[in-house]
């Protein structure tokens, strides 16, 4: 097979444009779509499926049941036991993997180029025909139900939990996440029917990337998921922009035994698919996103407060969150949320310099190769991206251009705009006895929780 | 049966690698891959946690982090800033045996990483100020990692308890009283014992070509002058002479559980036949481990293996066990799958899955420039030839089932373990 690059334009220049590698995308009869990229080099072919939904999707009273579709996938299917299944997938040497992001279910696997034809048929068994048999069913909620419990023995991890359910609330998706109790209440039926009603061809996007023969892989992909009933096309969630609430919003989660304050302060950013999103990936890299950041240097780098802070995007279908997320011990817990909130009031009044633009632009454009177009898992999944969120090869071939058209007008006009300094939401997790009175510095109330009660909701 | 993986070395394209040696005694690696206009550029120093002492546990990493806190030309911040003006990113970290600077990098930059790492090799400062903010930090990935981890506090505790002589009794990240002592002679006597070119093996891996590669580290790197490397590490660890247990009481969901056996290091033959028992033991959904512990609801997790090393190490297994599941009942499941492993050679379709999947693995380690630096270093150092990975397939291959019996006999003994559990508070203490 003839040798295949990155069609990269490769320059000296740092603002030589990225592009896309060669593709073929092909829309199959019954809805799904399906892309194929070619790199070899590794004798390797993986195969991916993306199912439209994701955790967007889960009935509100069952958050996490996409979740639990996905990895129940490899569990056994009409043909063949879980102990089957795993036997013949380790057997190729295989990887199979299976989760849930906020609007998708991705499904993936590796193999061999030349085990192609029995790691298709493994991967369309576990993704098209699932057995979802009781046993496996009753196993995996109960050892999700452990693993939810411990999860809460690791701080870093729970806050981000306590903050999701405070910070968006039951009513948002992304407010709702599964409790101990989540786990009783799921019945099998309910896995079935979603499997049943989502996993249709209105709904796939299937993605062969790596070494392979593409005249094989479409016949096989036809055959195999353009043969999955046509079904209904999901139908996306209205978007609801987190409310911005009227005061700042405080919730202290106590952890008795914790020597240092997990600490996340939010408020509502934009969506993936969003106008200003170039410009704020931009100002976010100054400000939490690299080593360099504001956050990282007044919090560490100058004061030795946290060994890392940093500032976050969500970039997904619905309206998310802008979050500043760190730690430091507990007796600097005031001392560091003051230092945050002081680069939020810094960037308000002094906004940025020429310098720190170009430095973001060399970042975002120096990382960009190695992290979205360099392996064949990398180029699916940013084809996957496109495909979910129905952005066009632009998002990829014009982005460098789109990066170097920004402003330091328009880029201070977006770090003002969304890095605000009031109402924002405040989420501590430590020892309450100790951070309580901090606390209450930051808003009017603060709603305060244990570790030890079950979920994460008020 | 399945028949063996090509084990042509297509893939392993050694053509593309190329060394050379400075004068000053460092090694450099080079092995170019246009693909993408960026490169990998990693600086291994043969100095980690083993080359400490008592009293100034920890001072490797420290000094992991004082490295980016200004030198001669590029002062305190300017490491950092440099790097991401140029559209470059980095990281370090410091291992038992090893300290790891890694550059990724637009390869128009390449030049100024050159100037930036000779600089802070050569010249580092020992600003009294920042030594004292830098040690908060520290502080705080220590109170992260391990004080404010169960996982990490567990691990900590049976690390001591396994290694009684030898230096990897103590973590990397150090004690924390030593944390609040170290002083600016520790920092500088470590500077002058580790930091010594011929100490050091230098890859990269991307968008470069060997001469530029060799042209540019005799310009900056070969005039820094070698010196003697860290003195060798004496103290080996005696034979454990009988079962050691330990439990850790805090506040606790779940109770959690480590059981560590001695195994030689990286360069014992032994190793391989090794890694194959581990793959037999926890190689995916069908693996022993799998079926014993997690699919058989006793545990939420297990996990088994021992990672690489200049001495000789720990093969830990480490589980969660469900609520309400005494820890005694994992415990004894493990024992009962390393008893049938003693007892029987792996049939061979079991071991042929394990060879294929550990042979898919290592094909899976090379897609990105930065595994595949990684690995030529890690080769180079642990196996003392970067070339032995082009061959690693073939080490796999040559384990036979009789090894993996004859080395589970062997260090698999009651005698050889140590046992950890993690006690929820308030619970009863079974030891």
């Amino acid at each position: 097979m003839k040798r295949w690059t990155l069609a990269l334009v490769i320059g000296a220049s740092l603002s030589a444009q990225v592009k896309l590698p060669p593709y073929t995308r092909e829309a199959l009869p019954n809805g799904a779509v399906a892309y194929y990229m070619q790199k070899t080099g590794l004798p390797l072919v993986s195969f991916r499926v993306l199912v439209k939904g994701g955790a967007e999707s889960d009935p509100a009273t069952l958050p996490g049941l996409s979740s639990l579709a996905a990895e129940l996938l490899e569990r056994g299917t009409a043909r063949r036991t879980a102990a089957q299944f795993a036997e013949e997938l380790d057997t190729l040497g295989g990887s199979f993997g299976a989760g849930t992001d906020r609007q998708s279910t991705s499904i993936s696997a590796e193999f061999l180029k030349k085990d192609f034809d029995a790691g298709f048929a493994l991967f369309t068994d576990a993704v098209l025909n699932p057995a979802f048999r009781e046993e496996e069913v009753r196993k995996l909620t109960a050892r999700r139900a452990d693993s939810l419990k411990t999860s809460k023995d690791n701080p870093g991890s729970a806050i981000l939990n306590y903050y999701r359910s405070f910070f968006f609330g039951a009513g948002h998706p992304y407010g709702r996440l599964p409790e101990e109790s989540t786990y009783d209440l799921v019945k099998r039926e309910d896995i079935v029917n979603y499997h049943k009603q989502m996993y249709v061809g209105s709904n796939l996007v299937v993605m062969v990337a790596g070494d392979f023969d593409p005249a094989a892989a479409k016949a096989r992909v036809s055959e195999a998921f353009g043969g999955a009933p046509k079904g209904t096309a999901y139908a996306w969630a209205e978007d609801r922009p987190p409310a911005v609430p009227g005061a700042p919003r405080v919730l202290l989660v106590d952890k008795p035994d914790a020597t240092q304050t997990y600490f996340i302060i939010a408020q509502p950013g934009v969506r993936r698919t969003a106008p200003d999103r170039v410009a704020l990936n931009l100002v976010n890299t100054l400000i939490g996103g690299r080593f360099t950041s504001m956050l990282n240097e007044a919090l560490r780098i100058n004061s030795g407060l946290t060994y890392g802070a940093n500032s976050s995007v969500d970039l997904a279908r619905l309206t998310g969150a802008i979050a500043i997320n760190t730690y430091t011990k507990t007796q600097s817990t005031a001392q560091a949320i003051d230092m945050a909130l002081d680069v939020l009031r810094r960037i308000q009044e002094n906004g940025f310099t020429a310098q720190q633009l170009a430095s973001a632009k060399a970042s975002v454009k120096g990382g960009y190769p190695t992290s979205r177009l360099q392996t064949a898992d990398q180029v699916a999944g940013t084809l996957g991206e496109m495909e979910l969120f129905g952005l066009g090869r632009d998002e990829v071939d014009q982005l460098f251009q789109r990066i170097d058209a920004v402003t330091l007008e328009q880029a201070n006009a977006v770090a003002r705009k969304y890095y605000r300094t009031e109402n924002l939401t405040f989420v501590l997790l430590g020892n309450a006895a100790k951070i309580r009175e901090s606390a209450a510095k930051y808003g009017p109330k603060v709603v305060e929780r244990s570790v030890k009660q079950p979920g994460w909701a008020m | 049966m399945i028949g063996a993986l090509l084990t042509s070395s297509l893939l392993f394209a050694q053509d593309n690698t190329r060394t050379s040696t400075l004068a000053n005694g460092m090694k450099v690696i080079v092995q170019e891959d246009h693909a993408i206009p960026n490169v990998a550029m990693y600086f291994f120093y043969r100095i980690g946690s083993r080359n400490e002492r008592p009293g100034t546990t920890g001072i490797s990493h420290f000094f992991e982090h004082m490295m980016f806190n200004g030198a001669k030309k590029y002062g305190p911040g300017m490491f950092d800033k440099t790097m991401d003006d140029n559209g470059g990113s980095n990281n370090a970290s410091t291992s038992r045996d090893l300290t790891t600077y890694t550059d990724w990098f637009p390869s128009a930059a390449l030049e100024r990483m050159f100037d930036l790492e000779a600089d802070r090799i050569r010249d580092l400062a020992f600003d009294p100020k920042i030594v004292e903010s830098e040690r908060g930090v520290v502080y705080s990935e220590r109170r992260t990692s391990v004080d404010n981890s169960n996982g990490g506090m567990l691990s900590e505790l049976a690390n001591a308890t396994a290694f009684l002589a030898h230096p990897y009794h103590w973590p990397v990240v150090g004690w924390a009283t030593d944390i609040e002592s170290w002083t600016m002679d520790d920092l500088k006597a470590h500077w002058q014992m580790g930091y010594a070119p011929n100490n050091c093996v230098m890859v990269a891996v991307g968008d470069v070509t060997f001469d530029n590669i060799v042209q540019l580290s005799k310009k900056y790197l070969e005039p820094i002058p070698r010196h003697d490397p860290p003195p060798p590490v004496r103290t080996k660890e005696p034979e454990q002479q009988g079962e050691r247990r330990v439990t850790l009481v805090k506040p606790a969901q779940l109770p959690m559980q480590m059981i560590l056996y001695h195994v030689p290091e990286a360069r014992n033959p032994d190793s391989p036949a090794l890694e194959v028992l581990s793959t037999v033991l926890d190689g995916g959904q069908s693996s022993r481990l799998y079926k014993a512990l997690v699919d058989s609801q006793l545990a939420v997790s297990a996990g088994a293996g021992s990672g690489t090393a200049l001495d000789p190490t720990t093969f830990n297994f480490r589980i969660q066990p469900r609520s309400g599941v005494d820890p005694a009942a994992t415990e004894k499941a493990v024992y009962d799958e390393l008893a049938k492993l003693q007892a029987q050679e792996v049939p061979a379709a079991e071991l042929r899955k394990a060879k294929n999947q550990m042979l898919v693995g290592l094909y899976q380690r090379l897609k990105t420039i930065a595994n595949r630096a990684s690995l030529l270093g890690m080769y180079e150092i642990y196996y003392g030839d970067y070339t032995k990975l082009f061959t690693a397939d073939k080490e796999i291959e040559a384990v036979t089932a009789a090894d993996v019996q004859r080395v589970a006999r062997k260090y698999f003994t009651a005698k050889n373990r140590t046992v950890a559990t993690l006690v929820p508070e308030k619970q009863e203490v079974k030891p």
